[in-house]
């Protein structure tokens, strides 16, 4: 890394992106903390729910944005800690970039995938494939 | 500070001769260790990540379910109501519970706080075996209130 070494309160600033990451984490988990007694809440009711019910639960705005926000913090948070997972066991930089990156590639589809169920859901689509040729 | 006349005649295993010809006392590796209950809260917190990852795909797995419609919600749940599905929602509430309390725990760590041995201690305590109870119980309300049966 190029440019002299910074430092505040004498502790040195870091180069790259490792403190905003490390600053994410935190901030994500916790919002998972409100999110996830929320989601055992949900969890309860949730349980054993037949289709209509539990379509009726996804029409509700407030609990289709929550799961939705839920989702890609709870996803984004996890995609973070493999991060830290990877890094720490695989030191070959190649493997070791390969690994991030695939892990980011599934929690990124996986976020996408839930977004396009909850939406559907949301909106009380008509059952899937509908819309897709079928 | 061991010297290589320390070592020269030992038996014991204590000391090894480092690749820079130096004589050092041997690290003790991980089955030397007691196990504390600080040790097991954290690696619990890992293994909460790699299981919390599996359940994230089996609860977007029932999301789509819900959206392929009726006849799949049905197959789903109809496995979710066998002794396996209830045994694998047994374990997701366990993984669920052990993210929000053990996650506490690393979060009130992580400001610098509960790091002395007794609060670090409890917390760990509390990450470890509060999933349990919290299971547990959510699963004693689940039958009471019929919402699930065997």
């Amino acid at each position: 890394m190029s440019g002299y070494a910074q430092y505040k309160n004498r502790v040195k600033i870091s180069e790259r992106y490792g403190a905003r990451e490390w600053v994410v984490e935190r901030v994500a988990l916790l919002l998972l903390m409100p999110l996830g007694v929320w989601a055992a809440f949900s969890a309860f009711t949730l349980t054993g729910a037949d289709y209509d019910t539990a379509t009726a639960w996804f029409a509700s705005p407030f609990n289709a944005v929550l799961l939705g926000v839920t989702a890609v913090v709870f996803l984004g948070y996890i995609s973070l800690a493999w991060k830290v997972i990877i890094e720490d066991y695989i030191h070959r930089p190649g493997n070791k970039a390969l690994l991030i990156g695939l892990s980011n590639l599934i929690f990124l589809v996986l976020a996408a995938t839930s977004i396009f169920f909850i939406t559907r859901l949301a909106l009380g689509s008509a059952p899937l494939p509908a819309g897709f040729g079928a | 500070m061991s010297t290589a006349s320390d070592a020269d005649d030992d038996q014991t295993g204590r000391f090894v001769r480092q690749p820079n010809g130096r004589i050092r006392p041997l690290s003790p590796h991980l089955q030397i260790w007691r196990w504390h209950i600080t040790m097991l809260a954290s690696i619990l917190f890992r293994m909460t990540i790699g299981a919390a990852s599996v359940g994230a795909i089996l609860v977007i797995g029932w999301l789509g379910a819900l959206a392929f419609g009726p006849e799949a919600h049905a197959g789903v749940m109809a496995f979710m109501g066998s002794p396996l599905g209830l045994l694998i929602g047994f374990g997701l509430t366990l993984v669920m519970f052990s993210f929000i309390l053990n996650g506490g725990r690393h979060l009130v760590q992580d400001t610098g706080a509960a790091l002395e041995i007794a609060p670090a201690n409890l917390l760990s305590h509390l990450s470890v075996w509060g999933p349990v109870v919290l299971t547990v119980l959510f699963w004693v309300v689940l039958f009471a209130a019929g919402k699930v049966s065997l």
